[in-house]
């Protein structure tokens, strides 16, 4: 499958290429790992009149503990730069599972954060050649007005499918968002919205430069799980992310964000209030996973059916309490 | 009882190793040909229709272009009797060939293929079994009366009072699902047929020869006018074995453009180019009596065939035959049929289409096993073949080790300590099958040649038509010559590839290639062996039936002293008077058509782990024994067994060409769930040897063997592990998450 | 006006080459320089037999533009071994019997490579993991996985 036709500059420069993606719009994507969009590429549903080539752009490629609290990540930096940082290990350990278990070691080899931020979501009826599209009705996705995922849908149910998006989320992560002449920072939880076609809130002349994260959340217990039925080189079927923070009053709070079921990443609410109420019983956490499959939305029947992902989030929600709540001889009341 | 032989039994590396570990060993995509153009073909975008228009205009201006065609530059090209190479009227699959362009970049291939415009009127298509066999279904093809492409029936015994007989009777209904081969070469093929008279193809292939006279059949050429040149063939597993439209589209723009045509797919082409393993629904009944013995069995089978039959008849035949191979039953009755549908053409994956077949009729005998309190080991065992068996249906067998494998697999994975006592969800199961090396069915003749010519120093050319696709093949024919002529393999090499210098053989399938060109290859070994005696003979003053052929050593058996060395003898012979030149040729056909003379048999164990909240399988281990007559090489041996493992969990556990409308939605090797390192089971091989009369050195094949005896050992493992038996293949989560819910409703009604 | 002239550096050959944008490294090493040892398969990254090494680490060729590698340094497969001798894994690649049909042996063996090199000593775990992204359908990876154990194991290693 070769590339589409398409024109090349390397900006050597952050501001040079925010000014491009000003001048470019939509029509102009960024290329930093390529294991996302030049695959896409391939399939013909990404056809750039301009790629931007952003490897190694050195605003993009640092990792820094900052004086604000906080673990800045470059955008740019590889997967397998993050795996073999220490100090993220260490301090960070369910984003450091997470971001191991992305794909292969090739694929986080050339991956860059910033590109599993902006992962594209998939779908069966869209990661496809244009020939095998060309068999059914144009999709949301691709400008039609079709759900090939679920039917008369008005919108693209693609999935999210990043694995360091819901442990970021869980952590309190924030992204540097950086357009000609601006810079805002937006809490990664409200980065998403539910929708497979528009999955970030990324507009065409922007991008992340950097992720931050509040170092504080080192202190607190993290979880990540990610069921698969490969390992070392799988996308997810269901995801979790937790966090179980104490803050000082005895009380602790408590975190969890499912990813890779929907077009974006699940905040769990009325799951977390089951334990915030009852506390990790064995029975609170029971009816926890019960309700976790009533927060879940419209679900499809991508890459596994809708009612196997209501199960796995239910098994990853009671998967996540009791890898949070373990403590070494460990004594819950019934 | 084993003889001792120097090179035979010898843990061999690979002959071509250095080649293929350098990245030196040419593939057919690394080829490049003068003036050669790139083609791209375009495919219907519907499962069934009438073509309405076909636009070719604005294709045919693209710069770089050099030929377009559509069915008015191919019409009267069938691949098979019901398919045209490029569609005239009507389209069968989403996939079918319509038109092609040959281009001198790629680029310009692929802009002029997007320009073709088709205009299709869509007809309803069907898509699953139902529909095409429902009553009122639209016949698909003409010429026939219904959507039946093919069916065999095979009758043995008395079936009837056979089932009359018996104690227990009980009737079991299997689905299983399509999967694809996977290999890492993906199709393609240059073809040259830009020369008057002549036609030159590059692919890869199991088999140089069917490549050849199907190329030479549809063009209506003779087969002396066809070279086909398969120099490495990246994995075959039974996906290559047949003309392709590809290679037909390719030498039709090479006509017309006068240039060599390459034409290689895209890794998303390639799920639907390769005709690999559709969906089956089958019906297993069986026979028994209390104490196990197995009476009878009967089996009703559907097997999708997709929109084109081709070959895929060759799955009914192995299937019905192999139906009475491995258990002493006194009846059988099969009837299997291939129904057209508008999916995808299917063929099978590796393991004679047997892979779906055992899947099923292991876990009906493990639910028979289980309704009659028996051990399944024991059921196998019981009702196991052995040697100088004869079947019903007139097999016989020279050598088995069936019970053999039964027992050692048992002993070592320790059965007896495990069935039945393992703490839940985790479960052991055993697979039994059998294998035929070689045999007749596509020919009247199963030949293989093989011709070797000795150069001065003592070096060996050995010159066959066996392809190797990995399984080591040339490296077992140099073991072989090497062996009977007292020399090494690494003194050999391997000239195959070419059929403008190949000799005749069949090609590598239906497990032929140890047995039946191992055969030629020791005849034409021995037919050197003896001009090389004659000359020795003369210098020794011995008798040419004295001497002996060892360690690149000629001497007299009663006189060891009396030597020569073998490059001495060698260079004698040609520097006589007579100045010979030595040539060795044979060639073997099996006599038999029953269908062959040899039969290789393995026993499997697996041991699984299931998670029961996600439904997912671990295979812990598997122990693994095969009854391949004589280990040529042992190292290669194992490698099959491997191998074979591997895929045959793959298509239990993991994987699944989903189907949707006509299409492949997982259509990709990332959603089209291969796995990987981490899912490899820890393997324990057994290699028995029994020693067969009939093949070389007693060597009967492993080529596809173990495969069919792996998907039932799983499966039995998994359904023992959760307590219940399950029916649709492959095992995903989902479905033992299915296996389990069923499991616990059928508790709470007891 | 599309076509660019980029240098790079290929088993310490130095190259001049003229690419399109639109080429990827696998494309431009196979087509353009003849070197055809490393091969094309899936194309989306998932099966492992385009790898070469950059900067010491296993890279998908096939998701990788030419263009971006202007002035870099790339080995291939052709570029392990001399005359005299095989480099180790190869050796024990064809000594542990982990070559069948030798289409995805070069990648395979260029990401046992890039491990070593950084990991002389992996456990099996480690080797797993950096060959998970390879696909053998062959072998199983079974034999394949023991030669690289072998292979890095310091008793093993032959010079």
């Amino acid at each position: 499958m070769r590339l589409p036709r398409f024109g090349y500059i390397k900006p050597s420069s952050i501001e040079e290429c925010l000014n491009l993606l000003q001048e470019y719009g939509g029509k102009a994507r960024l290329l930093a790992g390529g294991t996302d969009l030049l695959i896409n590429m391939k399939y013909r549903v990404a056809s750039p009149e301009l790629v931007m080539g952003i490897k190694g752009l050195p605003e993009l490629s640092q990792i820094v503990m900052d004086d604000k609290g906080y673990c800045s990540i470059g955008a740019g930096i590889t997967l397998s730069e993050i795996v073999s940082h220490k100090q993220i290990a260490s301090d960070f350990p369910a984003f450091h599972k997470a971001v191991q278990s992305v794909a292969s070691k090739h694929i986080r080899n050339m991956a860059t954060l910033g590109g599993n931020i902006c992962l594209d979501t998939r779908c069966w009826y869209y990661n496809k050649s244009k020939w095998w599209r060309d068999a059914r009705e144009v999709c949301h996705k691709m400008g039609g007005r079709e759900c090939h995922a679920i039917k008369g849908s008005p919108r693209c149910h693609a999935i999210n499918s990043s694995d360091t998006v819901p442990v970021l989320i869980a952590l309190g992560a924030r992204v540097k968002v950086v357009r000609k002449g601006q810079e805002r920072i937006v809490q990664l939880k409200d980065f998403f919205q539910d929708n497979g076609a528009r999955p970030t809130v990324l507009a065409p002349e922007e991008m992340i430069s950097a992720v931050l994260i509040p170092r504080e959340a080192s202190s607190a217990r993290p979880a990540f799980i990610k069921i698969a039925m490969r390992k070392g080189i799988d996308f997810s079927m269901g995801s979790i992310a937790g966090l179980l923070a104490q803050n000082g009053k005895g009380a602790g709070e408590l975190r969890l964000v499912l990813n890779c079921i929907g077009s974006a990443p699940i905040t769990l609410k009325k799951t977390v209030l089951v334990i915030a109420e009852a506390g990790f019983t064995d029975a609170a956490v029971e009816r926890a996973a019960l309700t976790a499959r009533s927060e879940l939305g419209a679900l499809t029947n991508l890459f596994t059916s809708a009612g196997y992902k209501r199960h796995l989030a239910e098994v990853l929600v009671k998967r996540a309490l009791n890898e949070l709540n373990e403590l070494p001889g460990k004594n819950r009341s019934k | 009882m084993a003889e001792k032989y120097n090179v035979i039994g010898r843990r061999q590396t690979k002959l071509d190793g250095p080649l293929k570990a350098t990245g030196r060993s040419p593939f057919t995509e690394d080829v490049v040909l003068p003036g050669m153009l790139h083609g791209k073909i375009v495919r219907s975008t519907i499962p069934r229709g009438r073509i309405v228009k076909i636009d070719t205009t604005r294709a045919e201006r693209v710069p770089g272009v050099k030929a377009v065609i559509t069915h008015k530059d191919s019409a009267g090209i069938m691949v098979g009797p019901d398919q045209q190479l490029l569609c005239d009227e009507m389209v069968y699959y989403i996939g079918d060939e319509v038109a092609a362009v040959a281009a001198t970049d790629e680029d310009a291939a692929l802009e002029a293929a997007e320009l073709i415009k088709v205009d299709y009127e869509p007809l309803p298509a069907l898509l699953t079994m139902e529909e095409a066999t429902a009553p009122g279904a639209p016949i698909l093809h003409q010429y026939f009366d219904d959507n039946y492409a093919d069916e065999k029936v095979v009758n043995y015994g008395d079936v009837d009072r056979a089932f009359a007989e018996s104690d227990h009777v009980r009737t079991d209904e299997f689905e299983t699902f399509p999967s694809h081969n996977c290999f890492a070469e993906l199709h393609g093929t240059i073809v040259d047929y830009s020369l008057p008279g002549k036609l030159a193809i590059w692919t890869p292939s199991q088999t140089a020869i069917l490549i050849q006279k199907g190329m030479a059949q549809s063009l209506g050429l003779s087969e002396s006018q066809v070279r086909v040149l398969n120099l490495n063939t990246g994995g075959a597993f039974s996906g290559r074995g047949t003309v392709r439209p590809h290679h037909l589209i390719a030498a039709v723009l090479s006509r017309k453009a006068s240039r060599p045509v390459r034409i290689c797919m895209s890794g998303e082409e390639e799920f639907i180019v390769c005709r690999s393993a559709g969906g089956s629904k089958l019906t297993f009944k069986s026979g028994v009596l209390k104490d196990g013995t197995l009476k009878v069995i009967e089996a009703d089978h559907l097997y999708d065939c997709g929109a084109y039959v081709e070959t895929q008849f060759i799955q009914l035949i192995i299937v019905a035959s192999t139906l009475q191979m491995l258990y002493k039953i006194e009846a059988m009755r099969y009837r299997g049929r291939l129904v057209y549908t508008n999916n995808v053409p299917y063929f099978f994956h590796h393991g004679g289409g047997l892979v779906p077949s055992q899947f099923a009729l292991g876990q009906h005998l493990y639910a028979v096993a289980q309704d009659i309190g028996l051990d399944p080991l024991d059921l196998h065992y019981k009702n196991a073949v052995d040697k100088g068996y004869t079947t019903i249906g007139g097999t016989h067998y020279a050598s088995c080790g069936l019970k053999e494998c039964i027992e050692k697999t048992s002993r070592k994975s320790g059965w007896k300590k495990k069935y039945g006592k393992l703490p839940p969800y985790r479960g052991i199961g055993i697979g039994c099958g059998v294998m035929s090396s070689g045999g007749k069915g596509l020919f009247q003749h199963d030949t293989s040649a093989a011709f070797l010519k000795i150069a001065e120093d003592g070096k060996l050319s050995l010159f066959t038509g066996l392809p190797d696709m990995g399984q080591g093949s040339h490296t077992t024919m140099a073991m072989i010559a090497a062996e009977t002529l007292g020399i090494e393999a690494d003194d050999i090499t391997v000239i195959s590839g070419d059929t403008d210098i190949a000799p005749f053989d069949v090609g590598a399938f239906s497990q032929r290639g140890t047995f039946t060109t191992g055969n030629a290859v020791k005849n034409a070994s021995l037919d050197a062996k003896q001009q090389i005696a004659k000359t020795a003979a003369e210098k020794l003053q011995v008798k040419p039936a004295s001497l002996v052929f060892k360690d690149r050593k000629i001497y007299s058996k009663s006189d060891p002293e009396k030597t020569l060395s073998f490059e001495d003898v060698v260079f004698d012979t040609l520097h006589s008077a007579e100045g010979r030149f030595i040539m060795g040729r044979g060639f073997y056909n099996s006599p038999t058509s029953k269908p062959a003379l040899a039969y290789s048999f393995g026993a499997q164990i697996a041991e699984v782990e299931v998670d029961p909240e996600t439904g997912m399988v671990r295979l812990l281990s598997m122990t693994v024994a095969h009854d391949v007559g004589r280990a040529i090489n042992p190292l290669a041996v194992e490698g099959q067994m491997d191998g074979q493992v591997f895929s045959g969990m793959g298509q239990t556990l993991f994987e699944e060409c989903v189907l949707e409308q006509g299409q492949i939605i997982n259509q990709s090797r990332i959603d089209y769930r291969l796995p990987r390192t981490f899912e490899v089971p820890g393997m324990e091989h057994i290699i028995v040897e029994t020693n067969d009369p009939y093949g070389p050195f007693g060597a009967k094949e492993v080529g596809e063997g173990p495969i069919a005896c792996n998907p039932h050992a799983i499966a039995g493992a998994v359904s023992n592990a959760i307590g219940y038996t399950l029916t649709e293949f492959p095992l995903t989560p989902e479905r033992v998450l299915e296996g389990i819910r069923k499991r616990d409703k059928e508790k709470r009604r007891v | 006006m599309e076509m660019r002239i980029i240098s790079l550096t290929v088993n310490d050959t130095a190259y001049e080459v003229a690419v399109k944008p639109w080429q990827t490294l696998l494309e431009v090493i196979r087509d353009e320089l003849g070197l055809t040892g490393t091969k094309r398969g899936c194309e989306i990254g998932t099966c492992g037999v385009c790898t070469v090494i950059i900067d010491g680490k296993a890279i998908l060729s096939c998701l990788t533009l030419a263009l971006e590698c202007e002035g870099r340094s790339i080995t291939t497969i052709e570029g392990i071994s001399t005359a005299e001798s095989l480099h180790p894994l190869q050796k024990s690649f064809i000594e542990n019997g982990a070559v069948q049909c030798g289409y995805c042996t070069p990648g395979i063996i260029m990401t046992g490579k890039a491990l070593l090199d950084e990991n002389p000593d992996p456990t099996d775990d480690e080797i797993k993991e950096a060959l998970a992204g390879t696909f053998c359908r062959c072998t199983g990876h079974i034999k394949i996985m023991e030669a690289v154990k072998k292979a890095s194991h310091p008793a093993g290693e032959k010079e």
